[in-house]
């Protein structure tokens, strides 16, 4: 974290870049929704290559099963492009409508098993975060695990909790066993750091 | 409006991350509709999440992909040619049609001009020179004169029918003058009433400007400081479709508040709406179910004005 914040924040700025161009076609997000909206191949293979493996590690947090998780991703990815016509960019970033679509899919999913998305273990849980991360330690480079490490790890789990898993405030603070001011709190702070380092 | 407070009441970022109630996330697309300082910050928000996420990826299946993509169709390429082909069938088996048609017509109408001239003259040929009728000349004069009875009567039943028809247009005239005129004096009654709030300083007036919905609308509140009476004029909205009605929102403390429906026939008049509260920042209007909601739907605002 300490190191982190010594980082010159201009090279941040340009590794987010670099690392964010995987993908050939270049859309802006404005181009992309209206190419999206006219149902062009490429805006769909663009908007899979470049969101695809966020959208599945979303799913898998909540299923952990991989299989389950590819017809949850494969679902929703169709959902998606079905129902593009009613996504209104007034609302809100077209990611944030999309990980709705995939998140609500994997609850939905979750439930159909018959086990609570929120009865996870939470001890696995954690462990399964730290694997997480030191998966990520092992294959990035210096300057993204300083990213991925910027939130402190008691802030890191509850946005992974509220952003990826869907869990609510107050299930987060029953899971926990931290007061809901707290939840609410840290989870303020997190945000705000987050959207320092990534100035948007 | 204390924006900067809202900002950092955490609402926005409940909302981002999905934790609000439908009511909470009706409020905050109230607000950030209106303010844009919210709209920004919550764009913020959401952005940062969004690289947050980039950041934890895990790789689907490789053949994910292919599989996904072979259950979508895009129209593009592939309906253009289809669409294209189905026209030019329809055309062709219209063509059929048409040309069945006119082969079953003609031998029809051949046959007919065959038979007439054939026939009849025929039967004429054979009887004429037998029956030559002589008429008396009484009878000749009795037919002129019939005739022209005939003809001065129906010219006269013609004066009398334009007569009664130029009455019946006169009547309509009337008629049409007469609305014209309440029409106008309707008009210049509420001109009138409007020109004496607008000029009374006891109203503010609040202007709502048609949003992306419907830009062309304009709707302004009068908004009686010393008695909170609202007054509506409408100076374009579009009708509103069956089964709906126009209702009026005030936002205090972030909340919207119900100021009750617009009366279905809202041209040239004013319309009276529920008291406004001291502390109400903006007005909106919606298209919600007859009788109204107890809570806007954002998608359906047409207007909306700041105080």
């Amino acid at each position: 974290m300490g190191n982190f914040i010594s980082l010159p924040i201009r090279n941040v700025k340009f590794n987010v870049k670099r690392l964010l161009a995987t993908s050939k076609v270049k859309y802006s997000e404005d181009e992309l929704v209206v190419a999206l909206k006219r149902n062009e191949r490429a805006a769909f293979e663009f908007l899979y290559d470049h969101y695809s493996g966020a959208l599945f590690n979303i799913i898998c947090k909540t299923l952990r099963d991989e299989e389950r998780a590819a017809d949850v991703l494969q679902e929703s990815f169709l959902k998606i492009w079905k129902n593009i016509a009613s996504y209104n960019p007034e609302k809100g970033r077209l990611f944030t409508w999309i990980l709705n679509i995939a998140r609500n899919g994997a609850i939905d999913a979750a439930r159909v098993e018959g086990r609570k998305p929120a009865m996870d273990d939470i001890d696995d849980r954690a462990a399964q975060n730290e694997r997480d991360t030191s998966e990520e330690l092992s294959t990035a480079s210096s300057e993204i695990k300083s990213i991925v490490n910027m939130l402190r790890p008691e802030r890191k789990i509850l946005i992974d909790m509220a952003y990826f898993q869907g869990y609510t405030h107050e299930e987060i603070s029953e899971e926990l066993k931290i007061p809901l001011g707290t939840v609410k709190s840290r989870i303020r702070t997190a945000l705000q750091e987050l959207k320092h380092y990534f100035a948007v | 409006m204390n924006i900067q407070a809202y900002i950092e009441s955490g609402i926005l970022e409940e909302y981002v991350l999905g934790t609000v109630s439908s009511q909470e996330k009706q409020e905050v697309e109230c607000m950030s509709h209106i303010y844009p300082e919210i709209k920004e910050e919550l764009l913020r928000t959401e952005g940062a999440l969004e690289q947050y996420a980039l950041k934890h990826q895990t790789l689907p299946p490789a053949s994910l992909k292919d599989a996904i993509f072979a259950q979508m169709n895009f129209d593009e390429a592939a309906e253009e040619p289809e669409s294209a082909e189905t026209d030019a069938v329809e055309t062709v088996s219209a063509l059929q049609y048409d040309s069945d048609n006119t082969v079953k017509k003609l031998p029809v109408e051949i046959v007919k001009e065959e038979e007439q001239p054939l026939i009849p003259p025929g039967i004429r040929s054979g009887e004429q020179p037998e029956a030559v009728v002589i008429y008396p000349a009484w009878a000749k004069f009795a037919v002129a004169a019939s005739i022209i009875f005939a003809a001065l009567f129906g010219w006269s039943a013609m004066k009398v029918s334009n007569v009664e028809r130029e009455n019946r247009q006169y009547a309509a005239d009337i008629d049409l003058l007469k609305s014209d005129m309440d029409g106008l004096r309707k008009n210049a009654e509420h001109n009138q009433t409007l020109a004496s709030l607008y000029r009374n300083p006891n109203y503010k007036v609040v202007r709502m400007a048609g949003l992306e919905k419907s830009p062309q609308s304009a709707v302004v509140a009068m908004w009686d400081t010393k008695t909170n009476d609202i007054l509506l004029d409408v100076q374009n909205l579009p009708a509103a479709p069956e089964g709906k009605q126009y209702q009026l929102w005030t936002i205090v403390d972030g909340k919207p508040v119900d100021m009750g429906v617009l009366d279905g026939d809202f041209d040239s008049k004013i319309l009276k709406m529920k008291q406004a509260q001291s502390g109400a920042v903006a007005f909106a209007i919606t298209l919600e179910k007859t009788g109204g909601n107890p809570s806007p739907t954002m998608e359906e605002m047409y207007v909306m004005g700041k105080v």
